[in-house]
């Protein structure tokens, strides 16, 4: 009993990480996907690519550059510390964001995708009946694409809540700090407490299947309501010979 | 009177659209033109889709001017503010929306000021003929009755203008005449000024008291609808045809027929109770449906037959393209160089053209 109380802790750690990260990653995921769904340049490829990165770099590689960043030899660090008056580094905020970064590209590709399907036809029709932008995102936008959005909030909070080399280089392992459930149970297994260890890595399996089982049904083709009806297309021969 | 004044510019890579012409706002004005002639970029610079347009756009309502964009003077009122409904090809409903959800949409943001008389929402649906169609949702609709839905809601946003870009052109024959009633019924009704452009001209030609001729981005007709297509006959970009507008004389139901006035002359169309006495019909006659004899033919099955005027010759190819003035209003008329020389046909001749019933055309 005595050693689940510190699990419990980690847990309530883990889910508030997460769920302020979902958060933040929502309001800047939006119109950072919105932007990159619309934006026509070259630069775009690039800014695509800045936000993929953490797909394919080990997390280990970000949380290195984060903790010299977040440390008070360096600006960010120092300004988080002027500010504050506490250090970044090590600290619940600094964990925070770096899961904002480490899980942007999987907030931002399903809802830039969800956007660029839109197009851009339902938001002429709705602007030619007099909606503003900000009445078009709520009326059309948002109910439209809202499995994406479920979806791109869904997958973010699961990520995060699976992360641990960002987490394990610039949070560290402080109680009800920075101890998330990962890395408690890095800590049991070291401890060579594989019972503890199973309790965890089980749960974490269970809740991950059944939010992605949720957000794959939620995402079945024929959910889609993006598709308008075609209708046939028939050539008059009246119009043929006048024309 | 209300006139649409158009100083406008727009560069696309391989595209020019350029263009300076005030247009007259009353009824319905047609914008004719093939495609990538620049007809849908033009709409969406007067409805305020398109952006990159350099350049002055004003709507002219007596006493002052209502500037809808200056890109001299940075001026540009947003889409949702320039109170221009858009009607566009594919319907582009609201697919979360059922039909009266659509159609409530632009209801709930029209412009309120005084000065509009607010459309009974009732009216506008019985007129449309949605009514029974308000809770279904627009992914059942056929294509017809999406149209209708699309129509429907631009007019409940009451705009100042009505804009259609190719409205029928997904439709079949019967919707297309169905909704070709619909919006001279509107227009009437509503006392809307509308363009519709289409690359159709039959279409246009039913509908349209003016017309304006696009041509690789530029004005190249603009006037009476009538007047025009003569024009574009004449100068044979179309095929060579008569646009005509007929008044009921009588309907004959027992031969078919339905009989149209010319001034002292009649005309006979194949039946068509639709005319009603105080409505007048558009009619289109090809060219080569029309021959020409020196004498009144007493002995044929043909059944129209009109004395004139000949008027004026041109060759095309092989054939020549008569003027005839028959009444005050000119016919065409193709025959061949042969029959011309065999005939000896002089301008200023008296002759007369027949044709049958059944080249007496109409879509509605």
């Amino acid at each position: 009993m005595n050693s689940s109380s510190p699990d419990i802790l980690a847990l309530i750690t883990t889910l508030k990480m997460a769920g302020i990260t979902t958060i933040i990653l929502m309001l800047i995921g939006t119109p950072l996907a919105w932007f990159l769904a619309k934006m026509k340049s070259r630069g775009k490829v690039f800014i695509e690519a800045l936000v993929a990165l953490p797909l394919v770099l080990p997390p280990t590689v970000l949380g290195f550059y984060l903790l010299l960043l977040f440390s008070p030899q360096y600006l960010p660090g120092q300004i988080w510390q002027q500010a504050t008056g506490q250090q970044l580094a090590f600290s619940f905020s600094a964990i925070v964001i770096g899961s904002v970064l480490y899980s942007l590209p999987f907030v931002v590709q399903p809802l830039q995708k969800a956007f660029e399907q839109l197009g851009d036809d339902l938001l002429e029709a709705a602007a030619t009946l007099g909606a503003s932008a900000f009445d078009r995102f709520f009326t059309i936008v948002l109910p439209i694409t809202k499995a994406s959005f479920i979806t791109a909030a869904s997958l973010g909070f699961a990520h995060t809540v699976g992360e641990f080399g960002v987490v394990l280089m610039i949070g560290g392992n402080i109680p009800g700090e920075t101890r998330v459930l990962s890395i408690a149970l890095f800590d049991h297994v070291e401890a060579f407490d594989y019972a503890q260890a199973h309790m965890i890595s089980i749960s974490l399996v269970i809740a991950s299947l059944v939010l992605l089982s949720m957000i794959y049904l939620l995402n079945r083709p024929n959910k889609s309501r993006l598709k308008t009806s075609n209708p046939l297309i028939t050539k008059s021969e009246t119009s043929k010979r006048f024309s | 009177m209300t006139g649409l004044s158009i100083k406008v510019l727009v560069e696309h890579d391989d595209f020019v659209l350029s263009i300076d012409e005030e247009v007259s706002l009353t009824g319905i004005t047609g914008v004719f033109g093939h495609s990538g002639s620049g007809k849908s970029t033009l709409l969406k610079v007067i409805a305020g889709l398109n952006k990159q347009a350099k350049g002055k756009l004003s709507i002219n309502t007596l006493p002052e001017a209502d500037t809808l964009f200056d890109s001299e003077a940075k001026v540009f009122v947003n889409a949702q503010q320039r109170n221009i409904g858009l009607v566009f090809q594919n319907s582009r409903l609201f697919p979360h929306l059922s039909v009266e959800g659509n159609l409530r949409y632009g209801q709930k943001r029209r412009n309120n000021t005084p000065l509009n008389n607010f459309l009974d929402f009732s009216e506008i649906v019985s007129l449309t003929q949605l009514d029974n169609l308000l809770v279904k949702s627009v992914e059942q609709l056929s294509g017809g009755e999406q149209q209708r839905v699309a129509l429907a809601r631009a007019l409940l946003a009451e705009p100042r203008l009505l804009l259609l870009d190719e409205p029928l052109s997904a439709l079949d024959d019967k919707n297309k005449k169905l909704m070709l009633t619909l919006l001279a019924k509107v227009q009437k009704q509503l006392n809307l000024p509308m363009l519709y452009v289409s690359h159709s001209l039959a279409e246009i030609q039913q509908l349209a008291d003016d017309l304006l001729v696009l041509s690789s981005g530029e004005v190249t007709h603009y006037g009476d609808i009538h007047q025009v297509i003569h024009q574009l006959t004449t100068h044979s970009e179309i095929f060579h045809q008569t646009s005509l507008s007929l008044t009921l004389n009588e309907h004959l139901p027992q031969y078919g027929l339905t009989s149209l006035a010319l001034a002292e002359q009649n005309i006979l169309m194949p039946l068509n109770q639709q005319v009603k006495n105080d409505s007048e019909v558009r009619c289109i006659i090809a060219a080569s449906d029309i021959s020409v004899t020196l004498h009144e033919p007493s002995e044929s099955s043909i059944v129209n037959h009109l004395n004139g005027t000949i008027t004026a010759f041109e060759l095309c190819k092989s054939q020549v393209l008569l003027t005839v003035n028959c009444s005050g209003q000119d016919f065409f008329v193709n025959i061949t160089a042969w029959s011309t020389k065999r005939l000896s046909l002089i301008v200023g001749q008296k002759i007369f053209i027949q044709f049958k019933a059944n080249a007496v055309r109409t879509l509605c």
